[in-house]
């Protein structure tokens, strides 16, 4: 992680774990896990979540870096509100499936990127003057995710194809940002989380 | 100051700069854990007051970034006031409870005055759907004879 960004947030950090991806489908498993997470879940338990350690850290992050957690939801309340309007943890694609089960065991968000327009290492830092994540220009100070060559995204903002992982993605690179008050542990558990559900381990 | 700068010598117009940064970045590292703390507190009112919803002020919003001290101190003040409003709004409930409850209690020693009058559990501030209201005892009998009691009907099976 760059500098400036570690001494002001000492415990942010981006974490990373490679894996293969050669279904489409979720496997019978990970339906049934995500299944019944929803089915444990009320309206009561998605407003205490923002009490919980976990949580809680991310909220406090988004309002330390100028988000106002009420407006644009921490990547787990967004997924507790996404379930609460649906009735369930609907099963999309296998990728997509993986990081919603890692976000919802652990309350930390997992990003994947196709490994092919990726690479390591990957950190988190200020965008610079200039700076460009597909046609749009970053503001100067914008935090970031970037590998060695290029930002990747937006802190807190899904990449853009054909960076993000797609169906058609074989090599992927699963990404967790973890901020200060996560221990790593469980941004590990995160990543090993999503991993083992895309490559079937 | 005088003293001061010709103690330190010819490095002295860089230490104060860079003591000013340190010094600095402690006063943001501050705000932020107040901001952390606020936010616990904030949590906490709005998790008091479910399944009721408390109506909070949206923020100023313009990250990701790093804030500087002095929009670290009006997001701050910010939450202070958010923090202030949930308060006043959870007061300003339990205010309306204390004055249901009083109500039933009226209600309760003397069920004929008050025959209108409906309260809801949820106006108590208990759980379920149930409303406490006034009844003739045996039906029409008590309705033409004056005997009224306090009732709380059965509520809603889908609420529990």
């Amino acid at each position: 992680m760059a500098g400036a960004l570690e001494e002001e947030f000492p415990g942010l950090r981006a974490e990373w774990i490679g894996c293969e991806c050669s279904e489409h489908r979720s496997d019978a498993g990970v339906g049934e896990r995500l299944a019944r997470l929803a089915s444990r879940f009320s309206g009561r338990q998605a407003v205490e979540l923002r009490q919980q350690q976990v949580p809680a850290a991310y909220r406090s992050f988004f309002l330390q870096i100028g988000i106002d957690p009420d407006q644009q939801p921490t990547p787990i309340e967004q997924a507790a509100l996404g379930r609460l309007l649906a009735g369930g943890n609907l099963p999309q694609d296998r990728i997509s499936d993986a990081l919603l089960l890692a976000l919802l065991e652990t309350s930390i968000p997992v990003i994947a990127f196709d490994a092919s327009f990726v690479t390591e290492p990957i950190e988190l830092r200020e965008a610079g003057s200039g700076e460009k994540i597909g046609a749009d220009e970053m503001a100067p100070g914008t935090l970031i995710v970037a590998d060695a060559e290029q930002p990747l995204c937006q802190l807190f903002t899904a990449p853009e194809p054909p960076l993000a992982a797609t169906r058609a993605s074989r090599h992927l690179l699963l990404v967790a940002v973890a901020v200060p008050g996560v221990s790593e542990i469980t941004s590990d558990e995160a990543l090993t989380i999503a991993a083992e559900a895309i490559s079937g381990g | 100051m005088a003293a001061l700068l010709l103690d330190h010598g010819a490095g002295s117009e860089l230490l104060p700069r860079e003591e000013l940064a340190l010094g600095e970045q402690a006063a943001r590292r501050t705000l932020r854990a107040q901001i952390a703390q606020l936010d616990r507190l904030i949590s906490a009112a709005v998790c008091e007051a479910f399944p009721d919803r408390l109506e909070l002020a949206p923020l100023p919003a313009g990250g990701p970034r790093i804030e500087s001290l002095g929009e670290l101190e009006l997001r701050r003040d910010a939450l202070v006031g958010v923090l202030r409003a949930a308060r006043q709004q959870l007061a300003a409930r339990e205010l309306e409870r204390d004055a249901a409850r009083a109500l039933l209690a009226q209600m309760l020693l003397d069920p004929a005055k008050y025959r209108r009058v409906r309260i809801s559990q949820r106006e108590l501030g208990v759980g379920g759907c149930g409303v406490w209201s006034v009844m003739p005892k045996l039906g029409p009998m008590g309705r033409l004879m004056g005997w009224w009691r306090v009732k709380l009907s059965s509520g809603c099976p889908l609420a529990t």
